[in-house]
């Protein structure tokens, strides 16, 4: 009997035999397979949608170099949106349904541990969910057949996306630990989803009113230029020596181009005047935490920009170069006065490259709710058990 | 012996929940002996469990011993806390106080250790549906830390032995409720466990299935090891159980082997070729009597304070030239048990209850 055989279970081991029940059945389920066709359908029309409206028939330009990495982009972003649909409902079921089903109280009763038993479920969901990514490979190559999608930045695109469905798949398999049923585990891991995807960029919106700093500031001029120094009405219309509106405003602004041709504008010749300006400042740097956990953010912010040519400012073609503008510019806190004891401020730099990443932060965030989540459910899942639930039974 | 015919439930309650109340001293000052034996092998020893689901007090104090080599079985009303022992027992519910020891092991300081030696079959029957029944128990035998060869091979060892072989390839979904409830009994085998806890083991069997599950008990049994069955069926006990503990109201109202059963009143049914001769015969050996109304076949119901006694009278009646054609208990001795002990308890509870008018059905 199983007295003399000395029992042990490999904790690698475990969490395999785990991940192979989970991931046997969900092959088997024919909802699965649909699930991935719909999904890749879906992500087809969206993809075949960007490559239509950003291509020259649409944008009447023949500048058709720049839609692949906006394609890109808006493949990701859709790629990353679905999955963050998808990764509740692989996860939040998997031990709310054994639970129902009767067969969680037999894995517990084995030599699993609660640790085995988590790792196992979310690692399986995180397969499963990493398999509508592998999906949309096609879709991507496609965006990259147009020739000036950015390399460096395409596998950290990818990892990212894996790395958040991860992440939406460990609280999905959090809140299945700790919940008896299993319609409340996919409403609440959707709504931490939405909380991180959403609600970060509402409490971010909601929190700027309290950033607001009203600072006197003072007129900037730039005496180099030729067109600062052009008098105007009120209602913008130059005038003349005699403080007379131009009549033939057309012609004027003709030859003053033509005049000034050869004039370059330096930021450097700004110089500040004593003309004081009341101006509200919004320090989005102290609230800038608050989007870093948004997953979309993760993902735009962890990627390589293609570098900025030559003085110039970086310009972001695809929706996720954006977000890292944005979100950089906003952690760094651009927003500042322009001058401070009558010297001119330099302009922060717009090149996301030159200021600090905020993903570090996103992650860092993400992953303390992460472990809280996992922690709770690991505890609900230690046998003997103490508490349960009103109304539930182990077994 | 009394010629009064059998009332069940006029065998004086009061007296059952008393006499109930000393077996179970009784019986654990006795065990004293028992659980040294029962430390060696596999067998448990349980003393004052209690458990409550919030207000619910599904488990009271329950004691009781399963000594290897043994088949003991809980016998309850529904609700009893039947199902919450075993929960207990298989080492997934923690007690509010008492203490449960498998082969000398605490449950709750040392799980994993008695995990390994239990195979515990729950009443629900859990089963993942998309898995072959041998996928199933290949993945729990490497839950148990088994390598894959091995579990292969004890996997087709037990199919083969509930006799799923011909379905071992199905997926569990086609498995028809008595099927799965082998598959289940397959699965808590998987460990070569020493102690076996099955909840309701029989339902859901038909007649032949029933019939080997009572022999695969015994054949456990035999092999030394501790099978702890509950069941509220009480003739598919009769036959398997050496030890009954009865169960009410999450209380141990009594716990009794087989031998004390030997020594428990009880009623028979006598049977003759010839009505007549032995209603004369047994008035004339003094015997008291009842005759049935309303049977399909005429017959005489007596008492036997013990089975040597009953065999007295049979000898009695066969030397006396009446021809008896049966001469049997009229029922299964748990059934006796549970209808002096359990039901009597439960009558007064019902009754104490509602006098005091609350309600006596807030069960598990």
């Amino acid at each position: 009997m199983s007295d003399e055989k000395a029992a042990s279970l490999g904790y690698l081991s475990g969490i395999r035999t785990v991940v192979e029940l989970e991931l046997r059945q969900r092959v088997r389920s024919k909802s699965w397979f649909i699930m991935l066709v719909v999904w890749f359908l879906v992500i087809l029309a969206v993809t075949a949608l960007a490559a239509y409206s950003a291509s020259p028939l649409v944008l009447g330009t023949a500048e058709a170099e720049q839609v692949g990495q906006m394609m890109f982009e808006l493949v990701i972003s859709f790629v990353l949106l679905f999955g963050l649909l998808v990764a509740p409902a692989l996860s939040a079921n998997t031990i709310t349904g054994d639970r129902a089903g009767g067969t969680l109280a037999i894995l517990q009763n084995t030599l699993l541990t609660p640790g085995q038993l988590l790792w196992g479920k979310w690692l399986a969901s995180w397969i499963a969910a990493l398999a509508f990514l592998i999906v949309t490979l096609p879709m991507l190559a496609w965006a990259m057949s147009y020739g000036d999608v950015y390399l460096p930045a395409v596998p950290l695109f990818v990892l990212m996306c894996a790395v958040e469905l991860g992440v939406a798949c460990a609280i999905g398999v959090g809140i299945s630990a700790r919940s008896t049923r299993p319609l409340f585990a996919v409403v609440g891991t959707y709504l931490v989803v939405a909380l991180l995807g959403l609600g970060t960029l509402i409490g971010f919106g909601l929190s700027l009113s309290m950033t607001q700093e009203t600072v006197t500031d003072y007129e900037v001029v730039n005496p180099q230029d030729p067109y600062a120094n052009v008098e105007m009405d009120e209602n913008g219309v130059p005038l003349d020596e005699n403080g007379e509106p131009i009549e033939d405003e057309e012609r004027f602004w003709r030859e003053f181009d033509a005049e000034h041709a050869d004039f370059v504008y330096r930021p450097e010749d700004e110089i500040c005047t004593d003309k004081p300006i009341e101006r509200t400042i919004l320090h989005t740097e102290r609230t800038a935490w608050m989007l870093a956990a948004n997953p979309f953010v993760v993902v735009a912010d962890a990627v390589p920009t293609q570098p900025a040519a030559a003085g110039q400012d970086y310009a972001p073609e695809g929706p996720l170069g954006a977000v890292q503008v944005g979100v950089r510019m906003a952690q760094y806190g651009v927003d500042g006065p322009d001058c401070v004891n009558g010297v001119r401020q330099p302009e922060p730099s717009m090149n996301p490259g030159e200021m600090p990443p905020l993903w570090p932060v996103g992650l860092g965030v993400q992953l303390v709710l992460v472990g809280l989540l996992m922690a709770d459910g690991r505890r609900r899942l230690v046998t003997p058990a103490r508490k349960l639930a009103t109304g539930t039974r182990v077994a | 012996m009394t010629g009064a015919p059998r009332e069940p439930q006029g065998a004086g309650s009061d007296d059952g929940t008393v006499d109930a109340g000393n077996d179970v001293r009784n019986d654990v000052g006795n065990d004293a002996g028992v659980s040294g034996a029962a430390r060696q092998g596999g067998g448990i020893v349980a003393t004052g469990l209690a458990r409550a689901f919030g207000p619910v007090k599904a488990v009271k104090d329950i004691h009781f011993t399963a000594a290897p080599g043994e088949v003991t079985a809980f016998i309850g009303p529904n609700g009893s806390g039947k199902t919450t022992l075993l929960l207990m027992l298989a080492s997934l519910l923690r007690p509010d106080a008492g203490t449960i020891r498998i082969g000398g092991l605490d449950v709750v300081e040392h799980p994993r250790d008695v995990r390994a030696r239990i195979g515990w079959m729950p009443d629900t029957l859990g089963v993942w549906e998309a898995l072959t029944a041998r996928e199933i128990l290949v993945a729990v035998g490497r839950l148990y830390g088994m390598t894959k060869e091995r579990a292969c091979e004890r996997a087709d060892e037990l199919l083969d032995m509930v006799k799923l072989t011909p379905l071992a390839k199905q997926p569990a979904r086609v498995l028809s409720r008595g099927q799965q409830q082998r598959l289940s009994l397959a699965r808590a085998l998987m460990n070569d466990p020493a102690v076996l806890l099955l909840d309701e083991p029989a339902s859901g069997l038909d007649p032949g299935a029933r019939i080997e599950l009572r022999n695969l008990l015994r054949k456990f049994a035999a092999e030394g090891r501790t099978v702890v069955v509950s069941s509220h069926v009480l003739s598919e006990l009769d036959e398997i159980a050496d030890r009954a503990v009865f169960v009410a109201d999450g209380q141990t109202v009594r716990d009794q082997s087989v031998h004390d059963v030997e020594e428990q009143l009880r009623g028979y049914t006598i049977r003759g070729l010839d009505q007549e001769h032995l209603l004369r015969t047994l008035s004339d050996l003094g015997v008291l009597f009842t005759v049935p109304a309303g049977q399909r076949r005429p017959e005489a119901l007596v008492e036997a304070s013990s089975e040597l006694q009953a065999a007295q009278l049979l000898r009695e009646l066969i030397d006396a030239g009446v021809a008896v054609s049966a001469f049997a208990p009229s029922v299964g001795a748990l059934e006796e048990t549970y209808m002096s002990s359990v039901y009597a308890a439960e009558v007064h509870r019902m009754t104490s209850a509602h006098r005091e008018g609350r309600n006596p059905e807030a069960g598990q």
